[in-house]
């Protein structure tokens, strides 16, 4: 057995699980807190945003106190007798938390650029909340959101702190990329600690060309409105760009 | 039939207001900060109102006092934005689209082809907003919410960001547009030309609150404070004391001019004797004469100020104190006495054209 494959498996399976989960939830908090209108706000706000100001260990401790076995979040596990500290789903957990105030912070700001009059007109032509969030909101913002998921895909592969104090080094089991790298370090074990570097920049790499591949230019127009008559060189650029499409 | 009675309080702002549309255009004018577009948005449920109570034809959209209030998908209510608010990542065709797309996909095209045709928007539907002069936009705004057939259209000031000619040409539509859209309208103005070519009621606002609602023709010829004169144009007014009242005609003492004018009773039926009133006359009612009389004044030109087809002259009336007041006469061209600075004028204040205002 590849030593190598397993943290490239365990990293992957992470991230992916870590960024689909702070897309809704990342999408779900900014959209609530910038419909929200309370005196909560900045509070509510800072409290989301934490993971990011905090020492990664700092949150790993805290979710360890929060999830171990005196914890609230462990003892509502121990309901279904389960607990996740030092499994899988912990590397998700601690990820996800460190990962999520980039999605929201991104995806808020890219939320709040959008235009309210054209929220406000799709709910007069009758569209619920929820058909505003995906017909009108989420395409308006794409970019931004974009950029969110991005961010916090990359934050998440990187994760190590939180990790490290909540999901531990079990080979096979919890150690991410990042975790393998700074064992194998310690253990002089020099050629797998290069092989998983190279792996990360590989992946970092590919990241990166995906969000410029999907932020390219669209033929058709996302900006904001023109009050001013386009001139009609630019008309007939936009029309066969329209036809290539 | 629209009925709207809205409270919403603001940090330093009031909005207090009560009126009805009765399947007619309704122009709301006033100047910005009133609250005209504030009405607009808790009508269409955009804004939640205070208190009050909001029915449109016979559902009841808002009502505080049995907290009821429809959200702005179920009030039937077309909206145009000031700035249009189209959706830029839709076609001319998918915008006005938008709110009928429960229908049978035939029934959205047969639509939405129908209303490119009457807004004048054929060979435009596959354009996206910024590919529209902000004319046309303008059009897709009002198709769009034209098509799942509101029971009342609310157009907040929808020609402000317009040159002149598209403005024309667009206040034309709007009154096309009665052929085939047969619900009532509310037209958010600041400009008073356009809320009387358009309506035919109109609310005026100042600060919050309705100073006159009426005909257009009233508010017009009949305004019924200062604020509302003022922004129905007329320039000139005067504090004075009746002095006799007698057959519709009334007398008025005008004591800081010195002067005793006529002035008709126009409609009002409650005027006495030494009752204070203020008069107002607009500026192109004033004519120049040659020679002293009743209700003229003598004055000296102060400046002038041409414009396209009328001269606007300021005159200093001699009063009682060491200012002068400012009288404000508009001659047509060909009427113009000849203008010189030194000169002084005798001014003609007709009594059929002032207005007397109570309060």
């Amino acid at each position: 057995m590849n030593d190598y494959l397993s943290p490239l498996w365990i990293s992957l399976k992470t991230v992916l699980a870590t960024t689909a989960i702070t897309f809704v939830l990342g999408i779900a908090a900014a959209r609530w807190i910038s419909r929200y209108t309370g005196r909560l706000k900045p509070i509510i706000d800072g409290v989301f945003i934490l993971p990011l100001v905090l020492p990664p260990t700092v949150v790993g401790f805290g979710l360890l106190l929060f999830m171990g076995k005196h914890g609230w979040g462990g003892k509502f596990l121990a309901l279904f007798h389960t607990s996740i500290v030092f499994s899988w789903p912990a590397t998700v957990v601690s990820a996800a938390v460190m990962a999520f105030p980039l999605m929201y912070m991104t995806t808020r700001g890219a939320f709040e650029q959008v235009d309210t009059n054209i929220e406000n007109a799709a709910r007069t032509l009758g569209a619920s909340e929820w058909k505003v969030l995906y017909s009108v909101t989420l395409p308006l913002a794409w970019p931004g959101v974009l950029a969110g998921t991005i961010l916090s895909f990359a934050r998440a592969l990187g994760e190590f702190g939180a990790t490290l104090m909540i999901a531990g080094n079990i080979p096979g089991k919890t150690a991410t990329i990042p975790v393998a790298i700074y064992f194998d370090i310690v253990d002089g074990n020099m050629k797998q600690a290069n092989i998983l570097m190279i792996i990360v920049i590989g992946i970092a790499l590919t990241s990166l060309a995906l969000l410029a591949y999907l932020k390219r230019p669209k033929p058709r127009d996302r900006g904001r409105i023109s009050a001013n008559p386009v001139p009609s060189d630019i008309l007939a650029a936009g029309k066969k760009r329209d036809t290539s499409s | 039939m629209l009925k709207v009675e809205i409270n919403r309080t603001l940090s330093g702002f009031k909005l207090d207001v009560a009126f009805s549309v009765n399947g007619e255009v309704l122009g709301i004018l006033g100047p910005s900060g009133s609250g005209k577009t504030m009405t607009l948005l808790c009508i269409a449920g955009l804004l939640p109102p205070d208190s009050g109570f909001i029915q449109l034809n016979d559902r009841v959209l808002f009502d505080s006092s049995k907290k009821l209030s429809l959200q702005p998908k179920d009030r039937n209510v077309g909206f145009v934005f000031q700035n249009y608010a189209l959706f830029p990542h839709f076609s001319a065709g998918d915008n006005i689209a938008y709110g009928i797309r429960h229908q049978p996909k035939k029934e959205v095209d047969r639509r939405v082809q129908l209303l490119i045709e009457n807004m004048g928007l054929n060979g435009l539907r596959n354009r996206y907003p910024r590919e529209l002069s902000a004319g046309q936009q303008q059009r897709v705004a009002v198709a769009r919410a034209l098509a799942p057939e509101p029971e009342i259209l609310l157009l907040d000031e929808p020609f402000s960001a317009l040159d002149s000619l598209t403005k024309e040409q667009l206040e034309m539509q709007i009154l096309d547009l009665r052929q085939f859209y047969k619900g009532q309208i509310i037209l958010v103005t600041h400009d008073l030309a356009e809320a009387y070519r358009l309506s035919s009621r109109i609310a005026i606002y100042d600060a919050g609150k309705i100073a006159q609602c009426d005909l257009k023709d009233k508010i017009i010829s009949a305004p019924v404070n200062r604020k509302v004169a003022r922004l129905t144009r007329f320039r000139n007014f005067m504090d004075g004391i009746i002095t006799e009242v007698k057959d519709k005609q009334v007398w008025v003492n005008v004591p800081s001019l010195n002067a005793k004018l006529q002035v008709a009773a126009n409609g009002h039926k409650d005027l006495a004797v030494n009752q204070t009133i203020t008069i107002a006359v607009r500026s192109e009612h004033i004519q120049a004469v040659t020679a002293p009389g009743q209700n003229i004044l003598q004055g000296t030109l102060n400046s002038s100020v041409e414009n396209l087809a009328s001269i606007n002259c300021y005159f200093d009336l001699k009063t009682n104190t060491d200012i002068s007041y400012r009288l404000e006469a508009a001659f047509a061209k060909a009427d113009a006495p000849p203008l010189a600075d030194t000169r002084s004028y005798y001014l003609y204040l007709p009594p059929e054209q002032m207005v007397i205002m109570t309060n």
